[in-house]
């Protein structure tokens, strides 16, 4: 089919003040368009009725709309799936940011009307990868409570959910408590382990099939498709026979280890009465102890938010304290129990139960720090300096109970079949959690989520919530897969990376970068994709020297397209042009955010949005310097530890490719300050005009690039 | 370093007393920054509230720092758990009372509702056999003439000898407080003598300088200078008038300059009497939990103020019933002079003492 662009110039908001608009369709008219029409107002329903008649009646399969943001007003101008829309902001980037009437705000405008009409000619409508015989079934590993909660979650939402579990039965932790903290107002009784009540409302489902004393071998495919091969074991047993399942998604809930009290011996572990708050909940609950001690002492963060062990606070081991101080105090009205800690974290209504537990005469509280702990005769005295007492302490105790936190268990155990290895990436202190700043819940490999202390630490009644969490994205990837669709954060995206293998030089570099393990390789090194994990975020397409990675919508002959679609002023204009790179999911926001609190910033640039600013291919720099780009500016989220980035390392990637790229400027023979990284938040929106201004001055010293005009 | 071992009865007795749900202090220091006289090093009242959570009786009774607070109340305030550690300091006092009464009994029944009676019946008791040893124990016939019933000489005799007896006692019971802060203090060597340190902080007593810091209860500076004031002139009078009664100038006329002071001393006790009563009875909030030792002495300065001023008005009416209130005064003077350091009276005396104690080791309030 032919193609048939119609191009539609929206004079509101001001944009017909800023740009002569008569002058602006003499641009589409040079690029053949099959029709170009202007109006006042093309978000009313009058401006959308004349470009959709058109649809109808001219037989358009490509629309430009040069108007406001293509962030704005996307169910107005929502037109069929089959129709190419390409939004020019000539609102947020060229009206409101620049001095209407001049000469280079309306040359802004042309130009990026170019880069539109010249985009929709480059690209096609995504044909979506549906997958044959997408399971709808659900795995979900670990079955302490997490992993419980979220088989019943979703098994409610109609789902059927396998659930295995290592040990000979399932419960987790739960099976070692003697008591629960009350998760309810008046929060003043402790109540039974719910281990039960759990187990009995996972028998009211048929469609959860448990399997314990069950491991994985492995797990293959991708979501919709992953094949899982069991190991059940018959109790007690070694071996066992291996069962397959295919199912669409996974939820793990591994859950953790206590820290490892050995390694606390300057808080007296080692000696004898001194345990970890593990081992005491197992000694009340196993009756093994005849009478409790008159004097117990609890010491707080043993081991947590200290650099030398753990240096986070794991959350629960407060409240788990507070709670063995109440049952002592029920179990054996004599004694007494004191509590050395460094900050007491009751969050939220929990506050109710410290304070409940607080009313005991014979709970003593107090902040300090341990000094020295030393034995004599089945007594512990334990010196306790910093304390707000006004001084030292020295306390003379039967027992000392160390709350020691939380080790996540890893997830090693699911034997991922993925290049990127068995397990999912871990974050921060071996947690395996995504991106704590946006997206909870979500892991670095698509189709499987994290939950409960699994992903960070956290106490049962997180962990129940965080389940559900969990279980609900399972359930969005398994009906996304369906549609052919992506998930979070491009979700809907229907586009999926295509490769043209024949030129694949088996570099790995897709393989190595994807962030997401979307690609697995044969033993030649030739990547072997797998569409469903894949998010959409074009790092590999950056990636590729031989550029044989597009989609369908977002190619690297597209965005060449673009960047020659320009036009570039010879060098005795003096008007230099700056090609800015601006990732579409912090950074292009931002510039809107500018152009709509007014702020203004050099008309000499040109914004062209990527998914990602690692998916920037080095041609395309190439590209923009013979095109005689003076400069290229690249802006992306933050990276780092504590990363914005929604590709996860998109940004960081640019730093590795610099090389590459200063070669690049190199054999041009041209200054490594043509191009510059700037990472900006969403909420940078006000550094934007010094971030292009300053570059831009920058530029004009080091003058034109030689390769204008040739 | 001090070795802790919990005094739990301690510590529920100071529950009963204070009302305070002083357990539930979250050891925040709020407290100890909105106070506007705790010194910048080891600052007070947070680390008392640990301790009494802790049910450190040593470290509270003996303590310097619970008698420089003036209990204006900015601490309970704004403490954010409610915990109301300026009940918690009154109670400790209340306690330390007890503590260093001598006899102890005295202490004991002057703190204690259900020993009223018995707190009542011994002043009736001892008065009415000093009566009788003078042989006058009957209502004299003829014009009021209160020297008729209480002879001037036994009167003024016996009450002396027996409130010389009453400080020995307290300063007995005063030593073992120094004794007690001085040990909580082992490193710090005091400085000076009683009356070096005592001069220097006249100011704080003569203007009541602690007192108008305090943003919670602006009234109470007034009310404790009426009273405070109001007491001081009162002994100056009755003084005078122990020395007219010797020099036969006595009773003394309604015009007499003395008389007119005394007069307008009883005045000044009754306005500041009654803010402090009023205060307590309606403004809860701010001043706190009232305790039966609070209010035993508020009410015996109330009746022995109105009970004087009745008295000295029968007089001059020939009231038929003017022993009878004398004697009932006579009550009241003993409640408040002989029982003085078992009573809250006695704050008196032990702040003095803890601020002189302060001074000598330089502990400065704000």
């Amino acid at each position: 089919m032919d193609k048939k662009t119609g191009v539609y110039i929206c004079s509101g908001c001001e944009i017909g003040k800023s740009i002569d608009i008569e002058k602006l369709s003499q641009v589409a008219s040079e690029h053949n368009v099959a029709i170009c029409k202007n109006h006042s107002s093309l978000c009313s329903v009058e401006g959308f009725d004349l470009i959709n008649n058109d649809i109808e009646n001219e037989n358009l399969d490509r629309i430009v709309i040069a108007a406001c943001s293509p962030r704005t007003k996307t169910e107005i101008f929502n037109f069929p799936e089959n129709i190419i829309l390409e939004r020019t902001n000539l609102r947020e980037q060229v009206a409101w940011c620049y001095e209407p009437g001049e000469e280079d705000t309306q040359m802004a405008a042309e130009d990026y009307l170019r880069m539109s009409i010249t985009k929709v000619n480059n690209i096609e409508v995504p044909k979506p990868f549906i997958a044959e015989n997408i399971s709808s079934e659900i795995l979900v590993v670990g079955g302490g409570i997490t992993g419980i909660t979220s088989a019943i979650e979703g098994a409610k939402a109609g789902y059927t959910v396998h659930l295995i579990e290592k040990e000979e039965k399932l419960g987790g932790w739960l099976n070692k408590l003697h008591k629960q903290i009350p998760y309810r107002a008046p929060y003043d009784t402790l109540t039974d382990p719910e281990l039960n009540d759990r187990i009995k409302e996972l028998g009211q489902y048929d469609n959860i099939k448990i399997y314990t004393s069950t491991t994985i071998n492995r797990i293959d495919g991708q979501p919709g498709q992953f094949e899982v091969s069991l190991l059940v074991r018959q109790a007690g047993l070694q071996n066992g026979k291996e069962e397959k399942i295919t199912v669409g998604s996974i939820v793990t809930s591994m859950g953790w280890n206590p820290y490892d009290a050995s390694k606390l011996s300057h808080l007296g572990y080692g000696k004898s009465n001194v345990l970890s708050n593990v081992e005491f909940e197992e000694l009340v609950k196993n009756n093994s102890v005849k009478a409790l001690p008159k004097n117990i002492l609890f010491i707080q963060c043993a081991g947590s938010r200290d650099k030398d062990h753990l240096p986070y606070c794991s959350n629960f081991c407060c409240g788990t304290s507070l709670k063995q101080a109440k049952y002592i105090r029920d179990l054996s009205p004599e004694s007494n129990v004191f509590i050395v800690y460094k900050d007491i974290r009751t969050l939220g209504l929990y506050e109710e139960f410290y304070k409940e537990v607080q009313k005991d005469d014979q709970i003593f509280f107090t902040k300090g720090e341990i000094e020295e702990i030393t034995e004599d005769n089945n007594n512990l005295k334990v010196n306790v300096k910093d304390t707000l007492l006004g001084e030292d302490i020295s306390l003379s105790v039967d027992m000392i109970v160390l709350a020691t936190g939380m080790v996540p268990a890893g997830t090693e155990d699911l034997n991922l079949n993925y290049r990127l290895g068995k397990g999912l990436p871990e974050l921060k202190y071996d947690f395996s959690d995504s991106h704590f700043i946006c997206f909870p819940y979500e892991t670095r490999r698509t189709g499987i989520y994290a939950a409960g202390s699994l992903r960070a630490p956290m106490d049962i009644a997180s962990s129940k919530e965080d389940a559900t969490g969990a279980m609900l994205k399972a359930i969005q990837t398994i009906e996304a897969t369906k549609r052919g669709e992506a998930v979070h954060p491009r979700s809907g995206d229907k586009s999926y990376p295509e490769l043209y293998l024949d030129r694949c030089t088996d570099c790995k570099r897709c393989t190595e970068e994807c962030p997401f393990g979307a690609y697995d390789e044969n033993e030649k090194g030739t990547p072997l994709p797998n569409p469903n994990r894949c998010r959409r975020c074009g790092i590999c397409v950056g990636s590729c020297p031989e550029r044989v990675i597009s989609f369908a919508d977002y190619s690297i002959n597209s965005v060449s397209a673009m960047i020659k679609s320009v036009e570039i002023p010879d060098e005795f204009e003096e008007k230099p042009r700056i090609l800015v790179f601006v990732c579409e999911n912090d950074a292009y926001p931002a510039f809107d955010m500018a152009g709509q609190k007014g702020l203004k910033y050099s008309p000499y640039i040109r914004v062209i949005p990527v998914r990602c600013i690692g998916s920037i291919n080095k041609v395309w720099i190439s590209d923009a310097l013979s095109q005689g780009f003076d400069g290229i500016l690249q802006i992306g989220c933050k990276p780092g530890d504590d990363y914005q980035c929604h590709f996860i390392h998109g940004s960081e990637l640019t730093e590795t490719r610099g090389e590459n790229i200063q070669e690049t400027l190199e054999t041009m023979m041209l200054e490594p300050e043509r191009i510059r990284t700037e990472f900006v938040e969403i909420t940078d929106y006000y550094k934007i005009p010094n971030i292009i201004n300053n570059y831009v001055e920058e530029i004009e010293l080091i003058g034109p690039n030689p390769f204008k005009d040739m | 370093m001090i070795e802790v071992r919990p005094n739990i009865e301690f510590k529920k007795e100071l529950k009963k007393i204070s009302k305070s749900s002083l357990n539930e202090c979250m050891q925040c220091g709020n407290c100890s920054v909105v106070c506007s006289l705790a010194p910048d090093d080891r600052p007070f009242p947070r680390k008392e509230m640990i301790w009494a959570g802790w049910g450190m009786k040593d470290k509270l009774v003996g303590n310097t720092d619970i008698w420089l607070c003036h209990q204006c109340g900015d601490c309970s305030t704004h403490c954010p758990r409610g915990v109301n550690p300026s009940d918690v300091f009154s109670a400790i006092r209340e306690i330390s009372y007890q503590h260093y009464a001598k006899p102890k009994f005295l202490g004991k029944i002057l703190n204690n509702p259900k020993w009223l009676p018995v707190a009542i019946l011994i002043p009736v008791i001892i008065i009415s056999l000093i009566l009788f040893m003078a042989g006058t124990l009957q209502i004299p016939e003829g014009p009021v003439n209160y020297s008729k019933f209480f002879p001037h000489a036994w009167l003024n005799g016996s009450f002396s000898f027996l409130w010389f007896l009453t400080i020995i006692l307290g300063i007995i019971g005063l030593r073992n407080f120094r004794e007690d802060m001085k040990k909580q203090n082992p490193d710090v060597k005091p400085k000076g003598n009683f009356i070096k340190n005592l001069f220097s902080i006249r100011k704080e007593i003569i203007l009541h300088s602690n007192f108008g810091s305090c943003s919670a209860q602006k009234t109470r500076k007034i009310a404790h200078f009426l009273v405070f004031y109001g007491f001081i002139l009162l002994l100056f009078v009755t003084a005078f008038a122990i020395y007219a009664a010797v020099t036969h100038n006595y009773p003394l006329e309604l015009t007499n300059p003395f008389k007119i002071l005394g007069n307008v001393a009883a005045i000044m006790l009754f306005v500041g009497i009654g803010i402090m009563i009023t205060n307590r009875i309606f403004n809860k909030k701010d001043f706190g939990n009232s305790t039966y030792t609070d209010w035993l002495f508020l009410i015996s300065l109330f009746l022995l103020t109105i009970s004087g001023v009745i008295v000295e008005a029968a007089r001059f009416l020939n009231w038929q019933l003017a022993y009878h209130l004398y004697f009932f005064h006579l009550v009241c003077v003993w409640f408040i002079i002989i029982y003085l350091p078992y009573t809250k009276f006695g704050h008196l005396l032990f702040r003095v003492v803890a601020m002189v104690y302060a001074a000598s080791i330089e502990r400065r309030l704000k």
